[in-house]
C-alpha cells in the first residue's frame, strides 16, 4: 500500500516534472521544481547553466542522426538536427523529435524493480542497485554452477553500448548471444554478400533509376536513402516501387505494383532473363569482374516475363519495359537491397538475384550504383572468448556466431538440447514484441530460472522478467565514438544532454557492477572509465575524438568515392562478384537462384503482412507520447472490397485468428492493400501495463505471426501466416 | 531598404508525411499533447482512384500570416497583432478566449490552448529567428519541403524559387493574402 | 412577505421554487467543473468547432432581451397604449435576459476581466465583438435606465431612455449579426443577411415571451385574465402571426440561395440543416415547433385564444432556441480543411458541463424574474 502511494506520487511530480520541461517558458519555476525534485532525492542531480548545446546521436532507432540537444537549466528543451551530419541532410524525423520524451515520460523505469508476485503478474518492489545487482551476480552464478555457463543467454539488439553487454556475456562464458539479425536483416546479408563479397550500399542520390520491392523508405527510415529516394538527382530518377500495400512510397513512386506477396523472385529472374536474351548486359563488365555468367544464362531461360507474369501478377510487358528501362540506366540503376529481409522462406535466393541483377548491367562501385559500402576504423576492446558452441549451431547453413537464430535457439530452448538454458539476460531488446510466435517467447520465459531485463522503459519483456535494470537514455549518457557505414561512412558519439535522472545508469556502469561482483577475472575487462575508453578507440587518430568533440561527428571525406575497388580482389571466394556461387554448391544450395512458389493464400483467409511505420521504431515508441498523439492505436487494414465481402465495417472491431494466436483490433477498409493481404502496424496490443498508453490497446502482430525460417541465413519468415478475421 | 518580409515556400511534391514537422514544432512552443493541439499539420489528401490504380498526396500547413489577415481584423482586444516582419502574433495576455480569430481563420490554423489560457498557433518560431535559427519545422524536415526567408529580399531562396516555379496559396479567393506559397 | 410556510400551503410555488433551485445547482456544478477541468476538457467545442452551445445560448439570450426591449418599447416609446401593460415586465425581463445572457458568454470567454480590460486600453474598431460589448454595454445601461424610469414613473426619462434603448438594441443586435455576418471565412453566415435576419427574429422572440409572461403571471397568481390583457394577448397573436410570416419568408430565402448551384460550403452546411446532422434539429425544432405550429395556431380565429397564443408562443420559443443552436453549429459545422469525416462534416454534440450552464442560465433567469414578480410593483407602467 504504501509502497503504491509512493509510486503514485512519483508520478505526479514526474508529470508535473515533464509538463515543466516542455514549457520552455516559465524558467525561473522550472528550477524551483527541479530543485524541490532535487531535495527529495527525485532528480540525481541539478545543473545550473543556462542554455547550453549538446552534440550527440539520436538513439531512437538504427541511423543514429546526429542531435544537437539544447538544455535549459538542466532541462533537455528540444533536439535540433547537427547539420554536420551529412548521412540524414540535416533531419530528425518524428521519433527523433520525440526523444525528449524519453527522458521525460513519466512511463520510464526509474529504480531497479524486483519481481514479488508471479512472473507477468506485474508487482514489484523498488530495490536499490546493491541488492539488485547483488541477486542478478548471484543467480547468474547458481544457473552457471547448475548448467554451465553457457546455460545463460544474452539477448540483445544494436546500440552504443550493446558492445559491453556483449563483452560481458564473452566474460562470463557464454557464445549465447541471440540478436536482432535473424529477426531483420540477415537473409538480405547472406544473400548480398554470397555475391558482392560484402553488403553494399545503393548510391540513391546518384541514380537515374530505382526499383523498390519490399523496402518502404518513406516510412522505414533508412538514412540518407529515405530522402534522396524523394529528392536524389532533382527528382527527376524514376523509381518503380513493390509492395502488396500502397504505402507512403507507393504514392511517391512512379510506378506502383502490388505484387503478389513472396513472388519478388519471380520478377527479378523474369527480368535477369530479358537483360540476358536480349544482350542488354554489360558485357565487358562482366567478362573482367565476375564469376559464372555462362552458367546463368542456360539457368534463366525458363523464366520468361510471361511465366512471371502469372506468379507476380505484374504483366509481362510491364516486366519487360522495366527490365529494358533497368539496363538503359544502368549502371546509374539500383535493384535496392531493403533491409528487413525477414519475409519468406526463400528470401536468401531472392536477395541473391537482387544482386545479380544489379552485377550484370554493370552497377558496381559507380556513381549510382551499388557502391562498396565503406567505414571507419575505430581500435577495439579485446576481450575472451568461450569455448563452449552456440545452442543453435548447425541449424541453418551460414550461422552468424554472434547473432545467432532467434527461431531455432527458441525451440532449441524448449527442447532442452543440446543443453539446457536457463538463465536470460536481455539488454535493449524486447523479444516478446520481436520474436514471432509470442507464446512460443513466453514458454521459453517461463522455463527460466532467472531472467533479467536491461531497458529504459517496461517492455512486455522486462514485464516477464525477475529483475528490471534501468539504463539511462541515450540524451543522459556518455557513449562510445561510432562508425555508421555507408558511401560516406561517419563517426558519431554521445554528449550527455543532462545527468541521468532518478537511478537510471549507464550499460557500462551496470556491466562493471555485475562484472565486479562476478570476480576480478571478469572485472578485469571492465576496468576503465567511458572517456578513456572513448581516448581508448581514438587512439589510432586522436583527430576523431577531437571533431566529435567540436563539431558531434567525424568524416574522412564528404564526397562519395567511387572506383576504390579496381583490381582489387573482393571477399568473396573468387575475390570476383559471384553470378554462380562454388560456396552455395559445395553446401547443396542452389549456386543460382531457383524459384519455388511460396504457399499460396488457403480461401477464406488472409495472408498477414508486416511492415514499418514512420511514427515508431519496431515494438518500442508507441508509448512515447508525442508519438501515441499522432497514432494511438493500430488498426488491421483490409482491402475495401474484401471488408465489404465479409460485411465488415470501417472502424469495427474484428478478431483475427492464426494457427498461434488470436488478437482483437478495430478494422481499418482501405484500397491500400492488396486483396488477399492484412495488415497491421507492429508494437501495439502490448502486454505491459508500464507502457500505460499501449497497454491493451490494439492487436500485437507477433502474436499471430507463425516462426517460419529461412534455412540458410537461420532468419524468421514473417509473412508465411494465414489468418482468419471475424467480427469481434 | 525595404522591411523584411517572412514567408515559408513548400514543395510539397516532396512531403513524405511523416509528421516529423508537428512533432518537432509541438517539442520546440511546447504546444500541449492532444489531437487539437497543434500550430502545424500535414493532411493527407484524398485517395485518388481505386485499388490497384492509386494516388495520393500530402499537403502540410500552418498559419499562413496573411497579409490581410482575418483573424487580426476580429480581435477585440488587438491580441492578435502583427510584427514589422508581417508574422501574426497573438498576445497571450491580452487574449480574453472569445476564439473569435478562430472562427475568423479560413485555415483553421489556430487552437485554444489550455495551458497559456488562449489562443495559440505558429509563430514562425520568431524566438529562434531571433537566435539566427530556421522555424522548427522547417529545419527538421527530412526532405527540405519547406524553404523559409524574406520574401523582400531578391536574393533569398525564396524570392528565387518563387520567381522559378509557379506557385499557389490556399484559398486565393478569400482575399487573405497568404505567406505560404505552395509550389505547382 | 413570502416565508417558507407561505411557500408550503402554495405546492405549485413550491414545486416552482424547487425546479429553479434545482436548475440553478445544476448550473453551478456544471461552471464548478468547467474551473475545475478546465475549459478544454468540461466543454465539447473543438478547434474547428470553437463556437457551441453557449455561445447560441447567449445568442438566445439577448436576442430575446432585443426582442423583449422593441416589443415593449411598442408601449411607452411608440405609443401603442395597447402595449403599455407590459412596459415594466418587458424590460425586467430585458435587462435579465441580457445580463444572463452576458454571463453565458462570460463561461465561454476564459477571460471576461481581461475583456474590460484591454477592449478599453487597446481596443480594436475593426472587431465586430469590440461593438457588440460596447452597444450592448450602452444598451444595458439604457434599459435600466428606461427600466427605472418607468418603475418610478418617470415618464420622461422613460421616453428618452427607451427612444436611445430602443435604437441602441437595434445597432446592438444587427451588429450581433454582423459579429457572424463579417466572417467571410464561413460562407453559410457571410453577408448582410443576418444582421436583419437577427432583428426580425428577435421581434419573434420578443413578441412571444411577452405574451409568455403575460401569461404566466395571472396563471401563478390564479387570476383571470382582466379584458385589456385578454385584448393584449390577442392583439400579439395577430402580431406574432405577422412575425412568424415573415420569419418564414426569412428562412426559405436563407434556404434557397444555400442551395441553388451549390455554393461551396454555404451548400454543404445548409444540407447538413436539411438532411444532414442537423436535420431533426431543422425540421422538428426550428420549422415545426418554431414556426409552422405557432404560425397555424396563431392565423386560426378559433385557436388565437390567450391560451392558444400561449401555446404557440412556448412553441416558437423552443423552436428558437434551436434555431440559434442550429445557426451556430450549421456556420462551423465544415470542415475549413478537408480532413473530416467523409460528407466533410464535422462533429459536435454539447458536453454535459454545456448543457448543464444552460440549464442553469435559463433557470436563473426565471429565478431572478419570479423573485422580481415578487418583490417589485410589476402592474403598472401605463403612459397616462
Ligand atoms: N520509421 C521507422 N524506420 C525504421 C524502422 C522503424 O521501426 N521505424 N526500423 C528500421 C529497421 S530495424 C529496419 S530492418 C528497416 C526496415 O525497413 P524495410 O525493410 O524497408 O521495411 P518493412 O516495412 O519492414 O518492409 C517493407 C515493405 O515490404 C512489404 N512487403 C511485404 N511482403 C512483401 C513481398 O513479398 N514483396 C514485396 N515487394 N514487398 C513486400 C511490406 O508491405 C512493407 O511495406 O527500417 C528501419 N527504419
Ligand atoms: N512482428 C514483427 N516483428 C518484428 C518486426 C516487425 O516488423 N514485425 N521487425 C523485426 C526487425 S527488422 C527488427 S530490427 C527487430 C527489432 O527488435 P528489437 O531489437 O527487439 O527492437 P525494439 O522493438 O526496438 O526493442 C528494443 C528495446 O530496447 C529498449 N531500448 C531502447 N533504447 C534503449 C537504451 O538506450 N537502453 C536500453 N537498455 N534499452 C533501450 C526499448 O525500450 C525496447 O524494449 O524486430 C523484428 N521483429
Ligand atoms: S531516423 Fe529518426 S529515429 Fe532514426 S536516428 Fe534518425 S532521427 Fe532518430
Ligand atoms: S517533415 Fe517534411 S516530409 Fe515530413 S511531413 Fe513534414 S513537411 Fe512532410
Ligand atoms: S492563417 Fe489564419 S491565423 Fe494565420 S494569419 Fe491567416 S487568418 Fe490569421
Ligand atoms: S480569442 Fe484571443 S486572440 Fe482570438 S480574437 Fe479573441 S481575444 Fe483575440
Ligand atoms: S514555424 Fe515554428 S511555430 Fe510555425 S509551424 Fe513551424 S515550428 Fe511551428
Ligand atoms: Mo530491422
Amino acid at each position: 500500500m504504501e509502497n503504491m502511494l509512493s509510486k503514485k506520487l512519483n508520478r505526479r511530480r514526474f508529470i508535473g516534472l515533464s509538463s515543466c520541461a516542455l514549457a520552455g517558458v516559465a524558467v525561473g519555476s522550472q528550477v524551483k521544481v527541479l530543485r524541490a525534485l532535487a531535495m527529495t532525492g527525485e532528480v540525481a542531480n541539478v545543473t545550473a547553466v543556462t542554455e547550453k548545446e549538446v552534440f550527440t546521436s539520436c538513439g531512437m532507432c538504427v541511423n543514429k542522426c546526429g542531435v544537437i540537444a539544447r538544455v535549459r537549466d538542466g532541462v533537455i528543451y528540444k533536439l535540433d538536427p547537427n547539420p554536420h551530419f551529412l548521412k540524414s541532410r540535416g533531419m530528425l524525423c518524428a521519433r527523433g523529435n520525440s526523444g525528449v520524451q524519453s527522458v521525460y515520460d513519466p512511463d520510464r523505469l526509474k529504480y531497479p524493480m524486483i519481481r514479488v508476485g508471479e512472473r507477468g503478474a506485474g508487482q514489484w518492489r523498488r530495490a536499490s542497485w546493491d541488492e539488485a545487482l547483488d541477486l542478478v551476480a548471484a543467480r547468474l552464478n547458481e544457473v552457471a554452477d547448475k548448467y554451465t555457463r553457457a546455460g545463460v543467454m544474452f539477448a540483445s539488439s544494436e546500440g552504443f553500448q550493446e558492445h559491453f553487454f556483449l563483452t560481458f556475456a564473452e566474460c562470463f562464458g557464454s557464445p549465447n548471444t541471440v540478436r536482432h539479425a535473424s529477426l531483420c536483416l540477415a537473409s538480405n546479408m547472406q544473400g548480398f554478400g554470397a555475391t558482392f563479397g560484402s553488403n553494399p550500399t545503393p548510391d540513391v542520390l546518384n541514380a537515374d533509376y530505382v526499383i523498390m520491392s519490399g523496402a518502404n523508405r518513406s516510412e522505414a527510415l533508412i538514412t540518407p536513402d529515405s530522402i534522396d529516394m524523394v529528392t536524389g538527382n532533382g527528382g527527376k530518377r524514376k523509381l518503380v516501387y513493390l509492395d502488396p500495400r500502397f504505402t507512403k512510397s507507393a504514392a511517391k513512386a512512379d510506378e506502383w505494383y502490388p505484387i503478389a506477396p513472396g513472388s519478388d523472385l519471380a520478377f527479378i529472374l523474369a527480368m535477369i532473363h530479358v537483360i540476358v536474351k536480349e544482350g542488354l548486359y554489360n558485357r565487358s563488365f562482366i567478362e573482367n569482374r565476375t564469376v559464372g555468367f555462362e552458367a546463368l544464362v542456360p539457368h534463366i531461360e525458363p523464366y520468361t516475363p510471361e511465366w512471371a507474369e502469372t506468379e507476380c501478377e505484374i504483366s509481362a510487358e510491364n516486366i519487360r519495359r522495366i527490365a529494358r528501362e533497368f539496363a538503359a540506366a544502368a549502371p546509374r540503376a539500383v535493384y535496392y537491397q531493403g533491409r528487413r529481409s525477414s519475409f519468406f522462406d526463400n528470401d536468401t535466393q531472392m536477395r541473391r538475384a537482387m544482386a545479380i541483377l544489379n552485377v550484370i548491367v554493370g552497377n558496381w562501385d559507380v556513381k549510382g550504383g551499388m557502391v562498396p559500402t565503406q567505414t571507419i576504423a575505430l581500435s577495439t576492446h579485446d576481450y575472451i572468448a568461450p569455448w563452449y558452441s552456440r545452442l543453435d549451431a548447425g541449424t541453418a547453413t551460414f550461422l552468424s556466431e554472434k547473432d545467432g537464430s532467434w527461431k531455432h535457439f527458441r525451440d532449441r530452448v524448449l527442447e532442452g538440447a543440446p543443453y539446457p538454458v536457463k538463465g536470460m539476460m536481455v539488454y535493449k531488446q524486447n523479444p516478446v514484441m520481436s520474436v514471432p510466435n509470442r507464446e512460443k517467447t513466453l514458454k521459453m520465459m517461463a522455463q527460466m530460472d532467472f531472467i533479467c531485463t536491461i531497458d529504459v522503459t517496461m517492455s512486455d519483456t522486462a514485464w516477464y522478467s525477475d529483475v528490471v535494470l534501468p539504463e539511462a537514455t541515450y540524451l543522459e549518457r556518455l557513449d562510445p565514438a561510432h562508425a555508421l557505414s555507408g558511401i560516406v561512412p561517419v563517426v558519431t558519439y554521445r554528449e550527455p544532454a543532462i545527468e541521468p535522472l532518478f537511478e537510471s545508469k549507464p550499460n557500462l556502469w551496470i556491466m562493471q557492477q555485475l562484472a565486479k561482483r562476478l570476480g576480478d577475472e571478469v572485472y578485469e575487462s571492465f576496468d576503465f572509465t567511458m572517456e578513456e575508453y572513448l581516448e581508448h578507440q581514438t587512439t589510432r587518430n586522436p583527430a576523431i575524438l577531437e571533431s566529435l568533440k567540436k563539431t558531434g561527428v567525424y568524416y574522412e571525406w564528404t564526397e562519395p568515392k567511387y572506383g576504390t575497388t579496381a583490381g582489387q580482389r573482393l571477399k568473396t571466394p573468387s575475390g570476383k562478384l559471384e553470378i554462380y556461387s562454388e560456396r552455395y554448391a559445395e553446401r547443396g544450395l542452389d549456386p543460382l537462384p531457383v524459384y519455388s512458389r511460396v504457399e499460396q493464400v488457403p480461401k477464406g483467409k488472409y495472408r498477414i503482412i508486416v511492415g514499418r511505420h514512420a511514427f515508431f521504431t519496431q515494438g518500442t515508441t508507441q508509448n512515447n507520447p508525442y508519438l501515441n498523439d499522432i497514432m494511438p492505436e493500430n488498426t488491421l487494414w483490409l482491402n475495401t472490397r474484401e471488408a465489404d465481402r465479409l460485411g465488415l465495417k470501417n472502424g469495427s472491431k474484428v478478431r483475427v485468428r492464426s494457427a498461434v494466436g488470436e488478437e482483437v483490433l478495430r478494422l481499418e477498409a482501405t484500397e491500400k492493400i492488396r486483396p488477399d493481404c492484412v495488415y497491421m502496424a507492429h508494437g501495439f496490443g502490448a502486454m505491459s501495463q508500464g507502457l500505460s498508453k499501449v497497454y491493451s490497446r490494439g492487436g500485437c502482430d507477433a502474436a499471430l505471426i507463425e516462426d517460419g525460417v529461412e534455412p540458410i541465413s537461420g532468419n524468421v519468415s514473417m509473412h508465411q501466416t494465414f489468418v482468419e478475421i471475424m467480427p469481434a | 531598404m525595404k522591411n523584411k518580409r517572412y514567408a515559408i515556400v513548400l514543395d510539397t511534391e516532396k512531403c513524405l508525411d511523416c509528421k516529423a514537422c508537428t512533432v518537432a514544432c509541438k517539442a520546440e512552443n511546447g504546444v500541449p499533447l492532444g489531437r487539437e493541439n497543434y500550430r502545424n499539420w500535414v493532411e493527407e489528401d484524398e485517395l485518388r482512384g481505386t485499388y490497384p490504380n492509386l494516388g495520393q498526396s500530402s499537403t502540410p500547413g500552418q498559419c499562413m500570416h496573411c497579409g490581410n489577415a482575418p483573424c487580426k481584423r476580429v480581435c477585440p482586444t488587438g491580441a492578435t497583432g502583427a510584427s514589422p516582419e508581417g508574422i501574426i502574433t497573438v498576445n497571450d495576455k491580452k487574449c480574453i478566449g472569445c476564439k473569435y480569430c478562430m472562427t475568423a481563420c479560413p485555415y483553421n490554423a489556430r487552437y485554444y490552448s489550455e495551458k497559456l489560457e488562449a489562443v495559440d498557433k505558429c509563430t514562425f518560431c520568431q524566438h529562434r529567428l531571433a537566435q539566427g535559427r530556421l522555424p522548427a519545422c522547417v529545419e527538421t524536415c527530412p526532405t527540405k519541403v519547406r524553404l523559409f526567408g524574406d520574401i523582400n529580399d531578391p536574393e533569398s531562396e525564396v524570392s528565387k524559387i518563387l520567381a522559378k516555379r509557379r506557385s499557389r496559396v490556399q484559398k486565393a479567393e478569400m482575399g487573405t493574402k497568404p505567406y505560404l506559397f505552395y509550389l505547382i | 412577505m413570502t416565508t417558507l410556510a407561505a411557500l408550503t400551503r402554495r405546492p405549485g410555488q413550491l414545486a416552482w421554487f424547487g425546479f429553479l433551485g434545482t436548475g440553478i445547482l445544476i448550473g453551478m456544478i456544471a461552471v464548478a467543473s468547467v474551473f475545475l477541468r478546465g475549459h478544454g476538457h468540461a466543454l465539447n467545442v473543438t478547434r474547428e468547432i470553437p463556437w457551441g452551445i453557449l455561445i447560441s445560448t447567449y445568442v438566445f439570450f439577448v436576442v430575446s432581451s432585443t426582442g423583449l426591449c422593441l416589443v415593449s418599447s411598442l408601449g411607452d416609446v411608440w405609443g401603442f397604449d395597447k402595449f403599455a401593460i407590459i412596459g415594466r415586465r418587458g424590460h425586467l425581463l430585458a435587462i435579465l435576459t441580457l445580463v444572463t445572457g452576458f454571463g453565458v458568454m462570460a463561461m465561454e470567454l476564459n477571460h471576461p476581466i481581461r475583456m474590460g480590460i484591454y477592449a478599453v486600453i487597446s481596443p480594436n474598431l475593426s472587431s465586430p465583438i469590440w461593438w457588440m460589448g460596447a452597444l450592448y454595454g450602452i444598451y444595458l445601461i439604457l434599459l435600466i435606465g428606461e427600466f427605472t424610469g418607468l418603475m418610478l414613473g418617470f415618464k420622461k426619462m422613460a421616453f428618452t431612455m427607451g427612444l436611445l434603448g430602443f435604437m441602441a438594441a437595434i445597432s446592438a443586435h444587427s451588429n450581433l449579426g454582423a459579429v457572424f455576418g463579417l466572417l467571410d471565412a464561413r460562407h453559410y453566415w457571410y453577408g448582410s443577411y443576418l444582421p436583419i435576419y437577427f432583428i426580425l427574429s428577435a421581434l419573434v422572440s420578443g413578441g412571444a415571451l411577452t405574451a409568455l409572461i403575460v401569461y404566466f403571471n395571472h396563471k401563478a397568481r390564479g387570476k383571470a385574465l382582466n379584458p385589456t390583457y385578454t385584448e393584449f394577448m390577442l392583439t400579439m397573436g395577430k402580431l406574432q402571426a405577422l412575425f412568424l410570416g415573415v420569419l418564414m419568408f426569412f428562412v426559405v430565402w436563407k434556404i434557397i440561395p444555400g442551395l441553388y448551384g451549390q455554393p461551396p460550403e454555404k451548400y454543404e452546411a445548409t444540407m447538413a440543416l436539411l438532411t444532414g446532422p442537423l436535420a431533426v434539429n431543422f425540421w422538428m425544432f426550428e420549422v415545426a415547433l418554431g414556426m409552422v405550429i405557432p404560425f397555424v395556431i396563431l392565423i386560426n380565429k378559433k385557436t388565437r385564444t390567450p391560451l392558444g397564443v400561449t401555446v404557440a408562443a412556448l412553441l416558437s420559443t423552443t423552436g428558437i432556441f434551436f434555431m440559434r443552436y442550429d445557426l451556430v453549429i450549421a456556420g462551423q459545422i465544415v470542415s475549413m480543411r478537408g480532413e473530416a469525416g467523409h460528407a466533410g462534416l464535422l462533429q459536435y454534440f454539447p458536453s454535459l458541463a454545456e448543457m448543464g450552464i444552460v440549464f442553469g442560465a435559463i433557470t436563473l433567469c426565471l429565478f431572478l424574474y419570479t423573485l422580481a414578480e415578487k418583490f417589485l410593483p410589476m402592474e403598472g407602467g401605463h403612459r397616462h
